[in-house]
């Protein structure tokens, strides 16, 4: 695949009428380059000739075969090697024998965005990951906050369901709760009096802190993709800003989902959630 | 030195003035429709892409790099801001247009060249809530400051640059026409290996 893939790259550069070396500038990496997300879902489903020029619904080359199979190969990142060849192999296979179903669809749903940002707290960096998602809303649609992890909250909701611990009696009710002075006054194992089914929200804390003006937006450090669109995958997509041609949005990672747990533990991993 | 606006640029505007009553009522965007205005938008692009060159180009008066600065100004929406990041440095800082084109401006070089790849990338148009539509177009640009003492700094930068599209209306003789107008909106500018 990956000699495949070079030989396309060659082709993609030497066919537009535009690349060109002017001085020591070498357009022919930029072409080959997927300069936007958007140009990743064109090549993907082979929407697009190789100058980036769309082809509509109609046209003959419109997601045909033979185009997808091309870009196909040139869509993963090829320094990772913990994406076996042979899974690659299957997964573009896959995508081919379904073509008309295997296609990534910008409103589908099922994908969403891994931002890492870095927020100010007291004067101290931190870190803080903000999970987006496309969500419609009147005329159009926007990107939204569905979720967030920052290490900065973690702590305080740190407990050992294990142990024993601090509990406050069965019996707690017929003395008005009198107790909960005694459990408040160790704030540290305040967390061991919430049910064992409460799952931290991270989100309602960072806007409460934003709001309040304790957190403070200073910039963004990282961007990737989740997609879980194509049935029984799961892939992540990153940019590669490096020399040579395997540059641009590619995807960084490869797993073949055997079945809807092992989508649901995964896509609980990469929430940070336990539960 | 600087033109108000190009004949290609007039025939896009003019191809979107005479399709309008033909797309008044519907939201989807046609590709014919798409062609005229990535057409209009890469006439805007180009014109920045102009600017900031006489911007940059330490031979350019005082008097006149602040007049295309005004003008290249005109070209973005309110608000509008240029995010930075290079190879070594990951984090982004954030400038409003008009102090991004004053630090440019002020780089301390003796001889500045900027020169464009042919090379550019203009994504799909996604609506907005509010019924604009928005896409990215991708640019390149070379840099190269040098001094005369022979230092020479030279980087690639690939600029993102927000499009906002939106209908808008005039009159005409006495005639409301609808038309397609562009705003160029932030800029994420990296720094390339290329």
């Amino acid at each position: 695949m990956r000699i495949t893939s070079f030989v396309f790259f060659l082709i993609l550069s030497s066919m537009s009428a535009h690349a060109q070396i002017v001085g020591d500038m070498d357009e022919t990496k930029l072409y080959a380059e997927s300069k936007q997300v958007n140009q990743f879902f064109r090549r993907f489903n082979g929407e697009e000739d190789e100058k980036g020029n769309r082809y509509y619904p109609g046209d003959k080359q419109y997601r045909n075969i033979k185009l997808r199979k091309k870009y196909l190969g040139i869509l993963f990142n090829e320094s990772n090697t913990g994406m076996p060849a042979v899974l690659k192999t299957e997964f573009v296979k896959n995508v081919l024998d379904k073509s008309e179903t295997s296609v990534l669809d910008f409103h589908g749903g099922n994908w969403f965005s891994e931002v890492h940002t870095v927020f100010t707290a007291n004067g101290k960096d931190q870190p803080v990951t903000l999970f987006m998602t496309l969500e419609k809303d009147h005329l159009g649609s926007k990107w939204v906050i569905q979720k967030v992890y920052a290490d900065m909250f973690a702590p305080y909701f740190v407990r050992d369901t294990l142990k024993v611990g601090r509990f406050l009696h069965p019996m707690s009710h017929e003395l008005d709760f009198m107790n909960l002075r005694k459990a408040f006054v160790q704030t540290d194992s305040v967390a061991q009096f919430a049910s064992k089914k409460f799952v931290p929200d991270h989100l309602s804390l960072f806007l409460y802190e934003v709001k309040k003006g304790t957190l403070k937006f200073k910039t963004v450090t990282d961007v990737k993709f989740h997609f879980f669109q194509l049935d029984g995958w799961y892939f992540e997509l990153a940019n590669f800003n490096r020399p040579g041609y395997n540059t641009g949005w590619l995807i960084s990672n490869l797993v073949k989902l055997k079945n809807p747990v092992e989508k649901d533990v995964l896509r609980k991993y990469l929430y940070y959630e336990t539960k | 030195m600087v033109n108000t606006r190009s004949t290609y640029s007039l025939l896009a505007l003019l191809l979107l003035l005479a399709t309008a009553p033909l797309f008044a009522q519907q939201a989807e965007i046609s590709p014919q429709r798409k062609q005229a205005i990535d057409s209009l938008a890469l006439e805007k692009v180009r014109d920045l892409s102009k600017y900031i060159s006489i911007i940059g180009n330490k031979k350019t008066a005082y008097s006149e790099a602040t007049r295309v600065m005004d003008r290249a100004e005109e070209l973005f929406a309110p608000g509008s801001e240029m995010g930075v990041s290079s190879l070594n440095r990951k984090e982004v800082n954030y400038y409003k247009v008009r102090k991004y084109f004053e630090r440019l401006m002020a780089l301390n070089y003796d001889r500045v060249s900027i020169q464009w790849y042919d090379i550019h990338y203009i994504s799909d148009l996604e609506r907005q809530p509010d019924g604009r539509y928005v896409g990215v177009v991708t640019v390149y640009q070379r840099f190269e400051g040098t001094n005369d003492d022979g230092m020479k700094y030279k980087d690639t930068t690939k600029k993102d640059i927000t499009i906002y599209v939106e209908r808008k209306k005039t009159q005409v003789s006495g005639r409301t026409i609808e038309f397609w107008d562009v705003m160029l909106g932030d800029i994420r500018v990296t720094e390339t290996s290329a």
